[in-house]
């Protein structure tokens, strides 16, 4: 997986690795914009370029095996990639992506991952990473998964 | 309009906060999504799940090399029965197309013969035609899992093989020249 450094167009590798107890201190509400300490207790990843320890983003999920599903708790980028300023993209699509890989591992093809946005931000989601809407969830079921896996984990990295 | 779709990029990349207020409302949530997604699964194509099957394949066994367990289970042979089932519908199949008889492949997937070099070889070939297409499949894959099974069995079956070998076994070190 990679970033792409918007100010120079550079790609950086990327890995997605659990976020372990020294960070903690590191994830303030200013930085990442919710308590993430409250979410301890969950699957909690962090993204971070390869050569660099600095985190740019962080998600939190839960496994509903009866469902065949991972629902995405909390997810976010650290203040510096919010916006137009954003200093790296595609952190938000690995990270979703990596949920789906972590989804397609257990649950193979009947696969789905959900989040619920705010609903002013929903047609965002849907268009970027083709999420799919019943009520207020959407979700991503097994062709869009197929088609992130492919955009964000193959693509510019050869 | 313009301006309110920036805007809502801005806000959603900076995150999403869908933990569930109960159980109930997830019970409720899953409950109602459930429905329209087994209506979606049936226009899945035959070929999406083929590739979902072989790529979950990967994952896990990716997954037990990053976190071997040693257990009296054999994983390369789940792994490769897994392999076989996803691609054909008769295990003697494969067995054709990798040029070998149905008894030996069973003997094999029964654990009552190791898989020799030439097996391996061709194993690994076929993969890299199956996974062509659907992910990458490091040609290393099914020997480290091999190794990694065999590395486990000895380490359980210490008690079996330690006491015979030991019997063949000294420790004498040379007396230098001076």
């Amino acid at each position: 997986m990679v970033v792409l450094e918007v100010e120079t167009g550079e790609i950086h590798k990327v890995v997605i690795e659990p976020v372990e107890s020294k960070d903690f201190r590191k994830l303030t509400k200013k930085r990442y914009f919710f308590n993430w300490k409250e979410e301890r207790d969950q699957e909690l990843y962090k993204i971070r370029r390869v050569d660099d320890a600095e985190i740019l983003g962080l998600v939190s999920f839960e496994r509903i095996p009866l469902e065949w599903r991972i629902h995405i708790r909390l997810l976010t980028v650290s203040i510096e990639n919010k916006g137009k300023e954003k200093q790296y993209a595609r952190i938000v699509g690995n990270l979703i992506t990596f949920v789906a890989k972590e989804a397609l591992k257990d649950y193979g093809e009947m696969s789905c991952v959900s989040l619920i946005p705010k609903s002013k931000l929903a047609s965002h989601y849907m268009g970027t990473y083709g999420m799919r809407q019943t009520g207020v969830t959407l979700s991503v079921e097994l062709p869009e998964i197929l088609e992130l896996i492919t955009r964000y984990d193959h693509e510019g990295e050869k | 309009m313009k301006e309110r779709n920036k805007r809502q990029e801005v806000d959603a990349e900076f995150g999403v906060d869908s933990r569930y207020a109960s159980s109930r409302a997830r019970k409720a949530d899953g409950q109602a999504l459930m429905k329209a997604r087994l209506e979606r699964m049936k226009n899945f194509s035959e070929e999406d799940i083929k590739r979902a099957k072989l790529m979950q394949l990967k994952l896990q066994m990716e997954d037990y090399l990053s976190k071997p367990v040693c257990s009296e289970k054999n994983f390369f042979t789940n792994f490769l029965s897994s392999y076989i089932d996803t691609i054909y519908s008769k295990r003697s199949s494969f067995a054709n197309d990798i040029d070998i008889t149905p008894v030996r492949l069973s003997q094999v997937l029964n654990n009552h013969r190791d898989p020799h070099e030439e097996f391996m070889l061709r194993l690994m070939v076929h993969s890299e035609k199956a996974f062509q297409g659907v992910c990458e499949f490091p040609q290393k894959t099914w020997y480290q899992i091999y190794y990694q099974d065999k590395i486990c069995d000895t380490l359980l079956n210490e008690d079996e093989w330690k006491p015979k070998a030991e019997k063949h076994v000294k420790l004498r070190y040379d007396k230098k020249k001076k």
